[in-house]
C-alpha cells in the first residue's frame, strides 16, 4: 500500500499518482483528505484506495472496477457515475450520491443527503441510516435500500429500478408506488448487507414505478405533412400548420411535439448584408488557397485543442433523434472535411467513435450514455444546459424510437417517452458548476477541452458565468436552432434569436473585459457559408450547422422526426427505415456541403480584402432591417438588398 | 453563485475568539465557489449607545464631499463622533446616538453608501480574494465573538464593492445576511414592503432577506420564529446564514438546492457551504458534520 499525504500535495497530483498505481495494481491510502474534493476521480483500475478522514464532493466519481473505503463522510455526489466496484462510506453522505451510476455498490453507513441516486441506471446504492428528500430521484434503474426511514417524497418521477425501505416510508413521490417484495430479492439484499458488514433485522418495504407518467395517455394524431418550408417564414397568417396545430390539440388536450424549428419570422443573419459590394466575389478561381482558415478551439486554459480545417463545426445532433447511420455518415463527412462532430445526448457509438477523427462527447442532466470509457476516447467534453429551439427544456425522445440497442447506451428502459432531465442533478448554479467542471478535467488529466452547450434565454449572465468558471469555450445555440422532438410553442416562443444570441454575449464579456478568455461557437439556424461569415463578422469563433448538415444528407424536413419513422432514415430507429440510408453516399453528400460552406466562406472573406478569417469583424456588416440594425446595433442600409441578390447570384 | 461561512464561539467570556481569522480560513477554502468579491460580517463589544458606521468612499474630492455630507447628517441627528478614519475605500466612524436608528440610517443612506451600521456589527467587504481583502482590511486582527463570511461570483452586476456580501439589513442595527441562492419571488416581496415605507438599497435578493427578517424582530418575533416564517415566505433555493448582536441562525429553502453543512462541539459552531471549509478549522481531523434536511432553520444564542 503507498500513502499519499494530502496535506502535502494537491489533488490534481494526487490523482494522477492513484492512476499510475492503478496500472500497477497498488493499493493507495490518502491521509489528511480534510473534505477535498474529487478524490480518486478517472481511476479505472481495480485497486483499494483507502481515504483516512473525510471526502469532499465527487469522491470516486467517474471511476470503474476500483474499491474505496473512506473512512468518515463523504460530499455531494458520492460515486458520480460509476461504472462498477464501489464505495464504502463509514459515516454520512451528502446529498446526491450514488448519482448517475451505472453499476456498482455505493454503501453509505450513516445518513445520506437528499436526491439520493438521482439517475441512477444500474448497481446498488444503500445506506445504513436514514435517506433524505426525494431519494430514487428520476432513477432510470438499479435499486437503493434504505435501513433506516425513506425521507419525504421516496421514488418521485422513478422510470425503473426498486427502492427497498427498512424503516418508515414518510411519504411517496410522483409516480411512485408501494409493491409486493419478492422472497428472492429479499434474499438477495440480505446477502448484500452480509458482504458489506450491515447488520439489519426486519422486513423491507419496496417501492417501484407505478407507470402512470411514462407515457404520454394519447398520442397524436398522424396527419400528412406540411413540409417545414411552407410555413415558415412569411406565409399566411392562418396557414396550414396553424390549423394543423389547432386541430391536433383539440384532440390530444396537451402541448404537440413536432421536429424542427421555431416557424415564426424572427430577425436572423439573412437580415444582415455585407457593406462592400460583393458581386465580384465568384470570379476568383482559387479563394481557398488564399485565405488563412484554419481555427483551433478549446485550447484557452491548457488543454488539447480541436483542430478545425476550416471555422466550422458539426452542431451537436443525437444517436436517438437520428439514427445510428446518420451519425456515422456525418461522422465520417466531419473527418473528410477535417472539422469537429458531436455527439448529443445519446451516448457515444463505437461507430460514431469511429467515423469521426475529432469528436465532442455532450454530458446531460440525465447523463443519458454518459460514461468514464467514452470520455476518455473523446476529443472534448460539454456540459448541455440547455439547446436553442427550446432552452431550459430537457430532450424529447418518443417511446418508438427508444429501442432496446438505444435504450441500452444510454442505460434506461426501452419503449418509454423519454423527457430527459432539464438540469443537472449536481449544476444548480456557478458555484456547483465549477465543482462539476474539475472533476471533469480531473477525469481526463486536463487534456480535453471543456465547453458549454446554452440555449439562447438570459445569455449576458449565463455567458459571464461560463467565462468566470473557467470554461473553455460556449456552444451558443440561438433560436432559429432546430431539435428532434420538442413542444411547438416552446420552439415558436421561448429564446432569443441566433443574432441576439451573439450580441450579448459580446456585450456581457466586453463589460468584464474578458472576451480573450473563451471562446465562442456560434450555431441556431445557420444556412450556408454566408451565413457563417457573418456569423464570424459578429464575433464568433466557429459557425456550427445541424439542420442544414441533415438536409444537405438527404432530409426532407417533414417534421416528423418525433415520429420516429422518418422515411429517408435519418430521424429513426427503424431498421426497415434505415436501411434506406446510405451512410456512404450521404457521407459524401454532407462533405460536398462542407466544401461549399468552405468555399463561400474563402471567396467572401477574400472579397471582403481580408487574407484571414480572424481579420473578419463588424465593419464588414450592415443591416437590411430596422429590428436586425436595433439588436445588432450596425448601420441600417436597406440599398443594401440589391446587393443581397448579386451576392447570391455570385457565390450560389 | 457564492459560497457562505459562519462561526460563533459559545463561551462569550473566552477572550480573544479568532472570528476574522477564521472566517477567512474558511472562506479560503470554498473561494472556487466566488472568485469575484469577499465580505466579513464581524461582531464585537460593544458600549452602551456607540454605534459604529462604515461606508464605502471613492477617492479624492468624491470622497471628502461624501464623508461632508455624513457628518452633516450626524450633527443633524445629534451623533457625536467617537471616532473616525479612512481606511482603504471605507470611512468608518464610531459615534454615540440615542435616537430611532432607522431614520437615522435612511437619512444616511441618502447621503453615503453605508455599508453596516450596528453596536456591535462591522461589515467589511470588497473586491478579491478573503486574503486579498485582509491584506486591505486586517480582518485576520479581528477577535471578537460571532461572524458571517462569504465569496462571491457577480453575474448581474458588475464586480463591485457594494455588491458583495454580507448584507446588513437596511435600517436595522446589527443584522446581517450572508445567502448562496436566489429568491425568485424577490419583487413581489420587495413591493410588499415597499408599501410600508422600508426602503432597499441594491437590487440583491440577500439585502431583502435581511430586511425582511429584521423587520420581523423589530415586531418582537424571535428570530427562530422570522426563519420559521422566511422559508415559506421566501421562493427559490437558498442557504442563508443571520447573525444579530447575540445570535446567529440558518434557514434552508424546501428543496435543499443549496448546500450548506454544520460542525459544533463544547466551543464553537461553525456552518458553511461545504465541509472542506469546517476542516479548515481543524486540519487533518475528521469531523462528526450534520448537513441539514430541506426546510429547516435553527439558530444558536451566545448567552446559552
Amino acid at each position: 500500500m503507498v500513502t499519499i499525504d494530502l496535506a502535502e500535495i494537491p489533488v490534481r497530483d494526487a490523482n494522477e499518482r492513484i492512476r499510475v498505481h492503478g496500472e500497477q495494481r497498488e493499493d493507495v491510502e490518502l491521509i489528511n483528505p480534510d473534505a477535498r474534493h474529487h478524490l480518486g476521480v478517472g481511476l479505472i483500475d481495480p485497486i483499494t484506495v483507502k481515504i483516512r478522514g473525510s471526502a469532499g464532493y465527487f469522491c470516486a466519481g467517474l471511476t470503474d472496477q476500483a474499491r474505496f473505503e473512506v473512512d468518515h463522510n463523504a460530499g455531494w455526489g458520492l460515486g458520480d457515475n460509476m461504472y462498477s466496484g464501489s464505495v464504502i462510506v463509514g459515516g454520512n453522505a451528502g446529498a446526491i450520491p450514488g448519482v448517475a451510476i451505472r453499476g456498482a455498490d455505493v454503501v453509505v453507513r450513516g445518513n445520506m443527503g437528499s436526491r439520493a441516486g438521482q439517475v441512477m441506471k444500474a448497481g446498488t446504492l444503500c445506506c445504513g441510516g436514514n435517506a433524505n428528500f426525494m431519494a430514487g430521484y428520476m432513477m432510470y434503474g438499479g435499486r437503493i435500500i434504505i435501513l433506516g426511514d425513506s425521507g419525504e417524497r421516496v421514488g418521485e418521477d422513478m422510470t425503473s429500478g426498486e427502492i427497498f425501505v427498512g424503516g418508515e416510508v414518510r411519504d411517496l413521490g410522483s409516480d411512485a408506488e408501494l409493491a409486493d417484495i419478492e422472497e428472492a430479492e429479499q434474499d438477495d439484499i440480505f446477502e448484500f448487507l452480509e458482504r458489506y458488514e450491515l447488520s439489519f433485522k426486519g422486513t423491507f418495504k419496496k417501492i417501484v414505478n407505478a407507470g402512470k407518467k411514462l407515457r404520454y395517455s394519447t398520442s397524436e394524431r398522424q396527419m400528412r405533412s406540411i413540409p417545414f418550408f411552407t410555413f415558415s417564414g412569411t406565409s399566411d397568417y392562418w396557414n396550414p400548420k396553424i390549423q394543423e396545430d389547432i386541430y391536433i390539440k383539440s384532440q390530444i388536450g396537451r402541448y404537440r411535439v413536432r421536429g424542427y424549428g421555431g416557424a415564426r419570422e424572427l430577425p436572423h443573419l439573412a437580415d444582415l448584408a455585407f457593406k462592400t459590394d460583393l458581386s465580384r466575389a465568384g470570379d476568383e478561381p482559387d479563394p481557398i488557397s488564399k485565405i488563412t482558415m484554419q481555427t483551433e478551439i478549446g485550447g484557452l486554459n491548457g488543454a488539447i485543442p480541436l483542430k478545425l480545417s476550416m471555422p466550422v463545426m458539426v452542431a451537436p445532433m443525437s444517436y436517438g433523434a437520428l439514427s445510428r447511420s446518420t451519425k456515422q455518415a456525418i461522422g465520417i463527412a466531419s473527418g473528410l472535411s477535417g472539422i469537429a462532430e458531436n455527439t448529443g445526448e445519446g451516448g457515444m457509438s463505437d461507430a460514431q467513435r469511429g467515423a469521426a477523427k475529432q469528436l465532442i462527447f455532450q454530458m446531460l442532466g440525465g447523463r443519458l450514455g454518459w460514461n468514464i470509457h467514452d470520455m476518455k476516447r473523446a476529443d472534448g467534453l460539454e456540459i448541455y444546459i440547455s439547446q436553442g429551439a427550446k432552452p431550459g427544456f430537457g430532450g424529447q425522445l418518443m417511446a418508438k424510437k427508444v429501442t432496446k440497442e438505444l435504450a441500452a447506451i444510454r442505460g434506461i428502459p426501452a419503449g418509454i417517452d423519454l423527457r430527459s432531465p432539464s438540469r443537472h442533478p449536481d449544476i444548480l448554479g456557478a458555484d456547483d458548476l465549477v465543482i462539476k467542471i474539475e472533476e471533469l478535467r480531473e477525469a481526463t488529466g486536463y487534456r480535453l477541452p471543456v465547453s458549454v452547450k446554452l440555449g439562447a434565454g438570459r445569455v449576458s449572465d449565463d455567458i459571464k458565468i461560463a467565462v468566470k468558471d473557467g470554461l473553455d469555450f460556449v456552444e451558443l445555440d440561438g433560436m432559429q436552432g432546430s431539435t428532434g422532438a420538442g413542444s411547438a410553442e416552446v420552439m415558436e416562443y421561448v429564446g432569443i434569436p441566433t443574432i441576439s444570441a451573439i450580441m450579448e454575449a459580446e456585450d456581457a464579456l466586453a463589460e468584464i473585459g474578458r472576451r480573450q478568455d473563451i471562446e465562442i461557437a456560434l450555431m441556431g439556424g445557420l444556412r450556408d457559408g454566408v451565413d457563417a461569415v457573418k456569423a464570424l463578422c459578429l464575433g464568433a469563433d466557429v459557425a456550427a450547422f445541424g439542420t442544414s448538415v441533415i438536409i444537405a444528407g438527404g432530409c426532407i424536413a417533414c417534421m416528423q422526426c418525433h415520429v420516429g419513422q422518418c422515411v429517408t432514415g435519418i430521424a429513426t430507429q427503424d431498421p426497415e427505415h434505415e436501411a434506406r440510408y446510405k451512410p456512404e453516399v450521404e457521407a459524401q453528400n454532407i462533405h460536398r456541403f462542407f466544401e461549399c460552406v468552405r468555399w463561400q466562406i474563402a471567396a467572401i472573406t477574400k472579397a471582403l480584402g481580408h487574407s484571414d478569417t480572424r481579420e473578419l469583424s463588424r465593419d464588414d456588416l450592415v443591416a437590411l432591417t430596422p429590428e436586425a440594425a436595433a439588436i445588432t446595433r450596425l448601420p441600417y442600409a436597406p440599398e443594401q438588398r440589391k446587393s443581397v441578390q448579386r451576392l447570391q447570384l455570385s457565390v450560389a | 453563485m457564492c459560497g457562505i461561512a459562519g462561526i460563533m464561539f459559545k463561551d462569550f467570556t473566552l477572550e480573544g475568539a479568532a472570528t476574522g481569522e477564521s472566517l477567512i480560513s474558511m472562506l479560503d477554502g470554498c473561494q472556487h465557489r466566488g472568485p469575484d468579491s469577499t465580505g466579513f460580517a464581524l461582531y464585537g463589544d460593544t458600549q452602551e449607545d456607540q454605534y459604529h458606521l462604515r461606508f464605502f468612499v471613492d477617492e479624492g474630492e468624491e470622497g471628502q464631499a461624501a464623508i461632508s455630507r455624513i457628518r452633516e447628517i450626524l450633527a443633524e441627528y445629534n451623533a457625536d463622533i467617537v471616532e473616525d478614519e479612512v481606511i482603504e475605500n471605507n470611512y468608518r466612524a464610531t459615534v454615540t446616538y440615542r435616537g430611532d436608528i432607522q431614520s437615522f440610517a435612511y437619512a444616511l443612506e441618502h447621503a453615503a453608501k453605508v455599508i453596516s451600521i450596528g453596536t456591535s456589527l462591522e461589515i467589511i467587504k470588497d473586491v478579491g480574494s478573503a486574503h486579498e481583502v485582509d491584506d486591505r482590511f486586517q480582518v485576520s486582527d479581528f477577535k471578537g465573538t460571532h461572524g458571517l463570511g462569504h465569496v462571491r461570483l457577480a453575474t448581474e452586476s458588475e464586480v463591485k464593492p457594494e455588491a458583495a456580501h454580507p448584507f446588513w439589513a437596511t435600517g436595522f442595527a446589527d443584522v446581517a445576511i450572508v445567502h448562496n441562492g436566489q429568491i425568485t419571488n424577490y419583487w413581489k416581496m420587495r413591493r410588499r414592503l415597499e408599501q410600508r415605507d422600508f426602503e432597499f438599497h441594491t437590487n440583491n435578493d440577500s439585502e431583502l432577506i435581511a430586511v425582511y427578517l429584521a423587520d420581523k424582530m423589530a415586531q418582537g418575533i424571535p428570530l427562530k420564529e422570522a426563519l420559521k416564517t422566511s422559508i415559506d415566505d421566501l421562493d427559490g433555493t437558498f442557504s442563508f446564514l443571520v447573525s444579530t448582536k447575540d445570535e446567529i441562525g440558518y434557514a434552508k429553502d424546501h428543496l435543499a438546492l443549496k448546500p450548506m453543512i454544520m460542525y459544533e462541539n463544547d466551543d464553537l459552531i461553525a456552518l458553511a457551504s461545504e465541509e472542506l471549509s469546517l476542516n479548515r478549522l481543524f486540519p487533518g481531523e475528521a469531523l462528526n458534520t450534520r448537513e441539514p434536511p430541506p426546510g429547516t432553520y435553527e439558530t444558536w444564542s451566545r448567552s446559552t
